[in-house]
């Protein structure tokens, strides 16, 4: 009888092995193998196709490469500015949005979210021609009288910076704030109930009731888009190109130029592209840590 | 458990690479056996960009072609340039040229790049071509190893293209703008500037094509003779193209852009009083009909104090190269009877496109003496046809966009203050750690 028993056992669980082999297979062909390959391309130099091992040369090459430590710094300027900026926003929005008493929802709902469904080269290009020297931002401005004259929204190392994070702001806030919004729908509305019998002030409710349950998206949300900014390249790409003078360079755009714009490294593109994976690591385990999830 | 998956994992992997290199030897000798059946009636593909100018020029070799082998199929596909960039890299790379065209356009700059770092990928072109019948200036960066790899094309020949009508305003005429070098230049500029109101030229500060330019006039590159080491720090040329570019700059006559529909703008909208370009621009600045008349081309300023310089520079020319995959024997004879050696096709180049070859015995035919309404009866052609001739050479070698980027930042931080020498010598240094 046990014996029969481990044989349906074995049997069940070869099944389920045969049920998922084709995933296992995909996920290896389309993500480990390319992962693995490009690990050992971070150990290549040489031109275009002629690459040969050169242990970790690559490695020395990246800690003394002085446009690599730009490229870092202004991803995490983007970051540093950007994220938080942008989650506040979306918590505040969704919080406006759930409000019961609000009418029209789905249509405030849908044109906040909108921005998430255009595509990313579209936009770019939206408010490249918006944001030009000529554009239709300083016209408006300059009709306003805000300005005297126009700001080099594109041109200026400083301002060209500000016209990335206003973009990735406009394009990811909505994208932020669907989360929010199903979180709170999961909260227990007599919980506010309760903090109003309590004598809990607006205010009051949000910091001591909807931040704090809202902290798992809030974790999450930060983590994705910290993914997503390290990873910030279409926006750089097709407004900005990185310029001027490497003023809003990249990471990935930096990568792309080591591949294709410069005489092609793809082994130093794959060390630098290692370098975002570390990166991605340590701040989300940080991250984690500092939420103090201990799940 | 634990050492099952890992067993199953393993075995994915061998048996993924067991695929993979199976796969690309069926790839190879699929092609192979395809070639061979195919024989010699293929279908040629044809990458370029520009579809006003590259593409249309590509179009009326196809005709001329067709016209005397009805048999030939040939397909001119359009794609911007950087995707071409990208597309090639990614094939030559992954070792397979299935998906590439039979002729590739390529920037004279990025030349060497592709030739060098993918040595089998291209064709020589044999005897397809006499090189001593093109711009010598054009074959350094076509042929590696003492072998000729690409069909010299676009001269990319610059000019100062200037409105008549505000410089007569500023009180100059085009005969005060002949010959004369950057200072003059810019006293023009503010000339220009004080009576008309307009700017002299638009740049954008994200690229330096206007220092390349300057520095070719003077027979000078990023690059030593060896197309390999970093030639920044005290290259008094380079140091004389930065400080006109700052005079300039603070000259207050620069209008900005931003980009290339920006660039266009300035000087379709009548914003700008000159553009100091390759000849390749021609289409564009005649898109403004309403302002035919108004042009005239001069030679491009030269460095004042660089003993080289001349009056004579190229900006982004580019060549035909045929990729070593089926079909290069009859891409190669499409090329060579074609743009290699037909003078009339020359002729309808210039007429139907205003395209200016490298071919010089093209430069007798009739249509270069053509006068040029929109240019004030200049016969602009000749002219830039003439400079072509006087193009100093140098060599491009591997890295002109690599260095470029650096000399970007160390621009803005020159134009910022920091002292020139300083900032060249900090491009040299991060340009000899990147360049290995």
């Amino acid at each position: 009888m046990r014996a029969v028993n481990h044989t349906i056992r074995n049997r069940a669980k070869l099944t389920g092995w045969l049920f998922i082999a084709g995933a296992v297979l995909m996920i290896c062909l389309f993500y480990f193998y390319p992962m693995i390959q490009a690990l050992l391309l971070s150990f290549k130099t040489g031109a275009g196709a002629n690459l040969h091992f050169d242990g970790l040369a690559n490695y020395k090459r990246l800690l003394s490469d002085k446009t690599f430590f730009t490229a870092v710094k202004n991803t995490f300027l983007f970051l540093i500015v950007q994220v938080p900026v942008m989650i506040v926003f979306a918590m505040m929005i969704s919080v406006l949005l759930n409000d019961s008493k609000l009418r029209f929802k789905g249509f405030f709902r849908t044109a906040i979210f909108l921005p998430c469904v255009t595509s990313l080269v579209a936009y770019s290009v939206v408010f490249k021609y918006l944001f030009g020297n000529d554009g239709l931002i300083n016209l408006a401005l300059l009709n306003m009288h805000i300005l005297s004259e126009p700001i080099q929204w594109i041109s200026d190392p400083f301002w060209a910076k500000v016209t990335i994070i206003i973009a990735i702001t406009w394009r990811w806030t909505g994208y932020n704030m669907i989360f929010f919004l199903s979180s709170l729908q999961n909260i227990d509305s007599s919980i506010y109930e309760a903090a109003r019998i309590d004598g809990a002030s607006g205010p009051r409710q949000f910091f001591s009731i909807t931040v704090p349950l809202l902290k798992p998206i809030i974790l999450f949300t930060s983590i994705t888009s910290t993914i997503g900014t390290l990873q910030l390249f279409d926006e750089i790409m097709n407004i900005t190109k990185g310029g001027p003078g490497n003023a809003t360079l990249s990471i990935s755009q930096y990568i792309y130029n080591l591949s294709f714009k410069y005489t092609p490294d793809f082994g130093y593109a794959a060390t630098v592209s290692y370098s975002i994976v570390v990166m991605i690591i340590i701040l989300a385990f940080l991250q984690i840590k500092l939420a103090g999830d201990d799940k | 458990m634990k050492k099952k998956a890992t067993a199953l994992l393993l075995a994915g992997f061998t048996l993924l690479t067991a695929c993979s290199s199976n796969a690309n030897t069926n790839n190879q000798a699929n092609t192979g056996a395809e070639g061979n059946a195919a024989g010699g009636n293929q279908k040629i593909t044809v990458w370029a960009w520009d579809k006003n100018f590259n593409i249309a020029a590509m179009n009326l070799a196809k005709d001329a072609y067709v016209a005397k082998n009805p048999d030939a199929q040939i397909e001119v596909v359009e794609y911007a340039q950087d995707d071409i960039i990208q597309k090639l890299n990614t094939g030559l790379n992954s070792g397979s040229a299935s998906g590439l065209p039979n002729i590739v356009l390529i920037e004279d700059y990025r030349a060497q790049s592709f030739l060098q770092t993918y040595p089998d990928a291209f064709q020589e072109l044999g005897d397809a071509i006499k090189t001593s019948d093109f711009a010598e200036y054009k074959l350094g960066p076509t042929s590696f190893n003492g072998k000729q790899y690409g069909v010299p094309f676009d001269s990319g020949v610059v000019g100062l293209y200037v409105r008549t009508d505000y410089l007569q305003e500023a009180g100059y005429t085009v005969d005060d703008l002949q010959d004369i070098d950057w200072q003059q230049y810019i006293e023009i500029g503010k000339a220009v500037k004080a009576k008309t109101g307009k700017a002299m030229l638009t740049q954008d500060p994200n690229d330096l094509g206007l220092i390349r330019m300057m520095i070719q006039s003077a027979g000078s590159w990023y690059l030593k003779e060896d197309g390999k080491t970093p030639d920044l720090k005290d290259n008094a040329v380079l140091k004389e193209a930065f400080e006109s570019y700052k005079e300039l700059m603070n000259a207050d006559i620069v209008k900005v852009n931003s980009d290339w529909s920006s660039f266009l703008a300035g000087f379709n909208s009548g914003d700008v009083a000159s553009v100091p370009t390759g000849n390749w621009i021609t289409p564009s600045v005649k898109a403004s009909a309403d302002q035919s008349g108004k042009w005239a081309v001069v030679p491009f300023p030269k460095l004042k104090n660089a003993a080289n310089s001349v009056h004579a520079s190229n900006l982004g020319g580019s060549s035909w190269y045929v990729l070593n995959n089926d079909g290069k024997e009859a891409a190669v004879k499409f090329l060579g009877a074609t743009l290699g050696s037909d003078v009339a096709l020359y002729q309808k180049l210039v007429t139907d496109v205003g395209v200016v070859g490298t071919y010089k015995p093209a430069a007798e035919g009739e249509a270069y003496g053509t006068a040029d309404e929109f240019f004030g009866g200049q016969k602009i052609i000749a002219d830039f046809a003439k400079w072509t001739a006087e193009i100093p050479n140098v060599n491009y070698g591997l890295h002109t966009y690599a260095i470029e980027d650096i000399l970007k930042v160390e621009m803005q931080n020159f134009l910022n203050g920091t002292e020139l020498d300083k900032a060249l010598s900090d491009a040299q240094s991060q340009a000899e750690s990147q360049i290995q």
